[in-house]
């Protein structure tokens, strides 16, 4: 039986959504009968953690070693490949987020295999099988297949759904990476948190994305009152990113954040490609525009032509109204 | 110091992109640029030079076209440029690629390899960590900021909901991420250097490579086919004055997609 290893982060006190995602995929390939898969947790496992975990795998296995203590991509890299040889596996499965995309390519290097990067889909049943990657920022899809093993595969968050959790917790066991020490030349020497605890956009189902329509900082606060009424996470322009209105973290786009939420709401956004190649796998896009043939129309479903300072706070009060809040 | 800065020359982000008749290739309209993240590692090269002294390596792996990426290179004040150009260079994946360029990069002492965060055409981003593999050195993904002394560099990076401090041992590789460093628009004078700079060239056999190594052959994934991503049907306008059309689209989204 070919087993796959699903690579899983923690965020607060729980799995990343995106590895649970991946979990559930593994649990029904595991379903098919031809594959076992274990989870891969690497560094500090938080007891609450973990239980969330084990409710969606049939084996945890914690990779410990001192070197692991913060993020470093030598250390997870060599803990991990480490891991896969031990264990023979056929297929590494990871969110596509910073981390997994800044170690993996290193863990194909070390197993002498490839990887499919940010995959948006897979054929689980062809032989062998294939992923599809968006390319030229999704103006083409790729399919691609795998010539060397493991297979080692990212896949964007919200790609696949999270199915129900087992029944039963699966079984839990540690395994020394025994990295020696000197072998890992980076170290982590300070570390700032701002925005801890929100949803980044790269995982966010709901996003509320603002431009320089908006005019100015200060009526962001349009944006993000309407956010905060849906609990969803502020994405913005690079207009605005690049006019200090908004921190970096909030870019999407071709030179910021790749999105794929279940809705996109756009104000005051042209629609540039470089804007919509980071947000064109959002299942439904209202757009905002006081401009009838802003091309942002182009890629949304649902158009408002209006003026976004009347249209946002309508939309705050009714879902504020239907909502109960 | 010397620094090796590895470039990309892509197709503009608005060059039309076509499937090839075979389902295996593409026909890209013939608009070129060089990778937005790469123009902020070869400026970060040269800021390291301006105050460490030493020399910056531009190395492209592309065909004859990359060397306006290279020649771009030598106008913001790049030192030299190589062109790794070999047929069986093409149409690799992440792997194939990364194995030609560490081949290229260990041909000459450095300290420093700086690459962009990811190429925005194929959009992979494995290339930078597994050069740093391929060769056995760290690598920082992502840099916001670099400060070079005493063969080590202190690097940050931007992590999710924060910052994060990097300390590295010299020679390391870092990926450039927007937000490093403004690009400098070459001045007129460089752009004279470049045309009538001698751009050094390597084929597989310079680099100890079999052609079975490199390219597709030497590929790990292959793409089995391309395709067309689904359309979007066409835009629903909703009508009426801001406040109705914004009452109507809560209730769509609410009632009809049900993605609240
Ligand atoms: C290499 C490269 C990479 C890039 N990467 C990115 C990227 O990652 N992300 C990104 O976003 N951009 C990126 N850009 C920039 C991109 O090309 C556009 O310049 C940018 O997206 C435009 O931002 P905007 O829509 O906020 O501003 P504008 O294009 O100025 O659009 C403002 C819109 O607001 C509308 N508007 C004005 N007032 C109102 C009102 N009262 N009510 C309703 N609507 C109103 C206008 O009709 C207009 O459509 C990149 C560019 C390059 C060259």
């Amino acid at each position: 039986m070919d087993k796959i290893l699903v690579f899983v982060e923690a965020k607060g006190d729980g799995p990343r959504k995106v590895s649970l995602e991946l979990l559930s995929e593994g649990l029904k390939l595991v379903g098919s009968g031809q594959f076992s898969m274990e989870a891969v947790f690497l560094g500090k496992l938080p007891g609450t953690v973990k239980g969330k975990i084990l409710h969606y795998t049939e084996k945890l296995i914690h990779v410990t070693d001192p070197a692991l203590e913060n993020y470093t991509a030598e250390g997870y890299a060599m803990a991990l490949a480490g891991y896969a040889r031990e264990t023979g596996a056929k297929m590494i499965l990871a969110g596509a987020t910073q981390r997994a995309r800044d170690f993996l390519p290193r863990v194909a290097v070390l197993l002498q295999t490839g990887i499919a990067s940010d995959v948006t889909g897979a054929n689980w049943d062809s032989n062998p099988m294939t992923f599809i990657r968006p390319m030229y920022g999704g103006r083409v899809l790729a399919e691609v297949s795998f010539s060397a093993y493991p297979a080692i595969v990212t896949a964007r968050p919200n790609s696949f759904g999270v199915g129900a959790s087992l029944a039963q917790k699966g079984e839990f066991a540690e395994f020394q990476a025994g990295i020696s020490p000197g072998q890992v030349k980076t170290s982590v020497i300070k570390r700032e948190e701002t925005t801890l605890g929100k949803v980044d956009l790269t995982e966010a189902d709901l996003i509320v994305a603002g431009g320089r329509g908006l005019k100015a900082a200060e009526n962001f606060r349009l944006i993000e009152e309407l956010a905060r009424t849906i609990g969803a996470t502020v994405g913005a322009t690079r207009a605005v990113v690049d006019a200090k209105w908004r921190d970096q973290a909030d870019q999407v786009g071709k030179s910021g954040k790749t999105v794929s939420p279940k809705l996109y709401m756009g104000a005051g956004i042209s629609g540039a490609i470089h804007h919509i190649m980071g947000m064109d796998t959002a299942k439904v896009v209202l757009a905002i525009n006081n401009d009838p043939h802003a091309i942002i129309f182009n890629y949304a479903n649902y158009g408002i032509v209006g003026d976004l300072f009347e249209v946002l706070p309508a939309m705050t009060e009714e879902l504020r109204n239907r909502l109960g809040k | 110091m010397n620094v090796v800065v590895l470039v990309k020359q892509i197709p503009d982000p608005e060059a039309l992109v076509a499937i090839g008749g075979d389902g295996v290739s593409l026909d890209i309209e013939q608009k070129f640029a060089m990778n937005l993240f790469d123009e902020f590692a070869i400026e970060e090269a040269l800021r390291i030079k301006a105050k460490h002294a030493g020399k910056v390596k531009v190395i492209t792996l592309g065909s004859r076209k990359a060397i306006e990426a290279l020649r771009t290179g030598i106008a913001m004040g790049a030192d030299e440029a190589v062109l790794l150009e070999d047929e069986a260079f093409l149409a690799g994946d992440g792997y194939a690629t990364a194995l030609v360029l560490s081949r290229a990069i260990a041909k000459e002492p450095f300290d420093i390899i700086l690459c962009g965060r990811q190429a925005i055409d194929d959009d992979r981003g494995e290339v930078g960590p597994m050069v740093a593999q391929f060769l056995g050195l760290p690598h920082v993904g992502g840099i916001l900021k670099l400060d070079v002394a005493d063969g080590r560099a202190v690097a940050e990076v931007a992590v999710e909901g924060g910052k994060e401090t990097v300390e590295v041992q010299l020679p390391a590789l870092f990926t450039a991420q927007k937000g490093l460093n403004e690009p400098r628009v070459p001045l007129i004078t460089g752009v004279m250097r470049a045309m009538k700079a001698q751009i050094a060239r390597a084929t597989a056999a310079d680099l100890g490579l079999a052609t079975a190594q490199a390219g597709r052959p030497g590929s790990k994934v292959k793409v089995v086919q391309y395709s067309p991503p689904k359309k979007k049907p066409a835009v629903q306008i909703i009508p009426g004055a801001p406040r109705e059309a914004a009452i109507e689209a809560v209730r769509i989204l609410m009632d009809v997609e049900r993605v609240l």
